[in-house]
């Protein structure tokens, strides 16, 4: 159960840090002469209901401390002016504040009589030794803190929401086999259509209420973010003006919370490698003082979360990398670049851009960079509005059911006739030359090769494009996304599953592994795909099991094999063929005999069609019984080819597994 | 006497607390993961919930004979997976695992029919799978 204490100091935590925010978004206001009585008022509210929470709890420090600043403020209301030099210490005491607060709290006697100074000592009396210090400002839309709207508030725990969701999406999902068995609306009884379609309206209505409750305005995380600007500008000897426009967006819980640290990590970035000192802006012919922007902005399903500055800019040198690379947004992110030739303690060591790509990219979004030198820097991000609920483009890949995004599918289109550069397939989309790759390579499944003119997506992020190609496409269809859980939490690549109304489970794919992965996989087919090989030593060898009792006939496969660039693996007959494959999950096709001890290789052909996790495994019968029945036999069983070995070829071997594997 | 859920793989017998089990159904339709370990067989619809299909055998190192036949679905640490197996063969009474055995997943082996068997510690057979990256080595 829970401590009637333990609960009343969390409320108190809670609500402190969302007064303290208000006041430093109002001290900051003041600091930059654009605070109005009604700012005043505001800051001794705070101060004041602060003080008399932390009195009734017992915390003295805390109380003290408000109590201190409550003076400051009072005596400032009375005088109706308040001087900018005020705003130093003030915002000193709120960040001892949040200390306290949080129970990290420091000595603070020093800050104690440097706010009685202020109320006894005339206008900008500094404590002495600090130089006076630049003005910096902070015109947020919510420079001034608006009175606590009148609505009433339930704390529900995120948990209990997140619930509500699932069992409105699985609702949907009976909703789903509902309509796909009742057929179409024509075969329906009146009453029923009426019904469904009452149902379904309000089910509709639950969703949006439940994917409501889940979503919150970016203000949330933007509270602290005008003060930290303010704080790292300082510390950087740079004048700062920080605008943020759009914080009612609205954008999933988990994402918010997630967006804290890569958004100060950008902001940061602007500031300190971004924006130039004062004097070198001058010399540039720009104001001394820089602007940093934060701006969020709805795009559909999405948001559009954009840092700006107009510092430096990105170099020659790196916008002509970026020309070469791809995109700004690859080169900035590339592992460990920084824009500044030292790294700062302020700038976070060992974090850069590539850890806010990842995180975007984690959430099914994307990310983009625009810079001119001299010009400033934009950073994108673009990151779905909700995550529980996703509009996905179906498709199927070797029988299993994928999803991507539907907001980053450009278009789809049937692959008739592909381009071969360097070894790598592309196709013409829209007057370009796009990378076209199969779904199977990129994904890492084993999948029979694609039937002619396959139809593909065309995927588009940011700069980066892709034509993934398929078996089939389903449509599209809105769907829960659900976590694959902590077992596969660390496998890259998946936004998650999703349960189709036919029971089966969709794998949720991230857009962002398809274009990267497009650049480095083989050519679809053709003379060119071992090229494609070699230029990409990334690219993994498939690994084919030889079944065979016969050690000589064994090792003359393997050594074929090898030479052609395949990784082999051996068994003596088909019982130590499947204990094989239980072991290696990564073996892509397997070469039988027929006529084995234990389990002849029509026995070891049923097992593996039989299996769920490897049916689609391609196998070839290799034998030295050619007869029509036994090739009849064998092809019943499953088998993909069937060779004698009468005739048996290395080039005809090859040709078949290549054929087989898809390379 | 603790009550144990008996199952069988192979030619091998082994059992988990009936406290940690919640089912067990036929294997069904497993959705393969691309690129995941060998022994996260893929992932398995229960009832509207997503849940990742383990092959014991391979996390036992039992060799298999034939492909599994059902799940066993577990609960362990907060979260639910399901186990496959071939067969359950029994529910009932067990004595204490007080025989030593080699592997880091069982508490321990007794003596039962004329059978020994291995006694899973779910929480830590759990645990060991959380600890694996996801991606196959």
């Amino acid at each position: 159960m829970s401590d009637p204490d333990a609960d009343l100091t969390e409320l108190f935590r809670d609500e402190s840090a969302e007064r303290l925010d208000q006041m430093d978004t109002a001290l900051l206001a003041v600091e930059s002469g654009a605070a109005g009585a009604e700012t005043i008022d505001s800051l001794f509210r705070n101060a004041h209901t602060i003080k008399g929470a932390a009195g009734m709890l017992g915390f003295d420090d805390v109380r003290a401390l408000a109590h201190a600043a409550e003076d400051v403020l009072a005596s400032v209301r009375t005088a109706g002016v308040f001087p900018p030099d005020f705003a130093a210490p003030l915002l000193r005491a709120t960040a001892a504040l949040r200390a306290q607060v949080n129970g990290t709290a420091e000595p603070v006697a020093g800050l104690l009589d440097d706010l009685a100074a202020c109320r006894a000592g005339p206008p900008g009396d500094e404590p002495p030794g600090r130089a006076p210090e630049a003005s910096t400002a902070a015109a947020s839309e919510r420079a001034a803190p608006a009175p606590a709207a009148d609505v009433r508030t339930l704390r529900v725990p995120a948990e209990k929401i997140d619930h509500l969701l699932d069992v409105a999406g699985e609702i949907m999902q009976y909703r789903t086999r509902l309509a796909h068995s009742l057929g179409g609306q024509a075969g329906q009884a009146q009453d029923v259509a009426e019904a469904f379609g009452a149902g379904e309206r309000m089910l509709d209505d639950l969703k949006d209420t439940a994917v409501g409750m889940r979503t919150l305005p970016l203000a949330v995380i933007a509270g602290p973010l005008p003060r930290m600007v303010r704080d790292v500008a300082r510390a950087a000897g740079k004048e700062v003006e920080f605008v943020v426009t759009g914080a009612d967006t609205e954008l999933d819980r988990v994402i918010l919370e997630s967006l804290s640290e890569p958004l100060g990590h950008l902001l940061r970035n602007a500031v300190i490698h971004g924006i130039e000192s004062p004097a070198e802006r001058e010399r540039a012919g720009k104001p001394a003082r820089g602007r940093v922007e934060l701006r969020a902005t709805p795009r559909g399903s999405l948001v559009e979360i954009v840092v700006a500055d107009d510092g430096r800019g990105a170099s020659p040198e790196v916008i002509g990398e970026a020309r070469r690379e791809g995109s700004l947004a690859d080169v900035l992110a590339s592992p460990g670049y920084s824009t500044a030739e030292k790294v700062t303690d302020l700038a976070g060591r060992g974090v850069g851009l590539d850890a806010v790509r990842t995180y975007v990219h984690s959430v099914g979004g994307s990310l983009d960079v625009r810079s001119e030198p001299g010009q400033g820097m934009e950073v994108i991000q673009l990151l779905p509005v909700a995550l529980a609920l996703m509009e996905v483009l179906l498709f199927e890949r070797g029988a299993a059911v994928y999803g991507v995004p539907l907001a980053v599918v450009e278009k789809v289109v049937m692959v008739t006739q592909t381009l071969t550069l360097e070894g790598r397939s592309a196709l013409e989309v829209g007057g370009r030359s796009v990378p076209v790759a199969d779904f199977a390579d990129l994904i890492g499944a084993v999948a029979p090769p694609l039937g002619e003119r396959p139809p593909a997506l065309v995927i588009s992020l940011g700069a980066r494009r892709a034509v993934v190609t398929c078996d089939a496409l389903l449509g599209e269809e809105e769907v829960v996304v659900k976590p694959l859980g902590p077992l596969l939490a660390s496998l890259e690549g998946y936004l998650g599953a999703s349960i189709l109304g036919d029971g089966r489970i969709a794998l949720l794919v991230e857009p962002a592994m398809l274009t990267r992965r497009s650049h480095a996989v083989p050519a679809l087919t053709g003379p060119s795909a071992a090229d494609g090989r070699a230029a990409d030593g990334r690219a993994e060898a498939p690994k084919v099991l030889v079944v065979e009792d016969s050690f000589t006939v064994r090792e003359l496969q393997r050594s074929i094999l090898e030479a052609a660039g395949y990784s082999v693996v051996t068994a003596r007959d088909g019982r130590d063929a499947l204990a094989v494959l239980d072991r290696d999950a990564g073996v892509s096709l397997v070469i039988t005999d027929l006529e084995m001890p234990e389990l002849d290789g029509i026995g070891l052909t049923r097992a593996i069609r039989a299996s769920t996790a490897r049916s689609s495994l391609p196998v070839i019968i290799v034998t030295s019984r050619a007869a029509e029945e036994d090739r009849l036999s064998g092809i019943e069983a499953g088998a993909d080819a069937y060779m004698a070995k009468r005739s048996f070829d290395q080039q005809a071997l090859l040709a078949t597994v290549e054929r087989l594997v898809g390379r | 006497m603790p009550v144990y859920v008996r199952l069988r793989i192979a030619s091998e017998t082994y059992a988990m607390p009936v406290g940690h089990v919640l089912g067990v159904a036929d294997i069904g339709q497993i959705r393969a993961v691309p690129r995941a370990r060998p022994e996260l067989l893929g992932l398995w619809n229960r009832r509207g919930r997503i849940l990742p299909v383990v092959d014991l055998a391979q996390l036992l190192g039992v060799t298999r004979t034939g492909p599994p036949e059902r799940v066993l679905i577990a609960e362990a640490r907060g979260h639910q997976a399901c186990f496959a197996i071939d067969d359950v063969s029994e529910i009932g009474e067990l004595g204490d695992p007080a025989e030593e055995t080699d592997s880091d997943l069982l508490a321990g082996a007794t003596l039962a029919d004329g059978d020994l068997v291995g006694v899973i510690d779910v929480p830590r057979a759990f645990a060991s799978l959380e600890g694996l990256s996801g991606e196959r080595p």
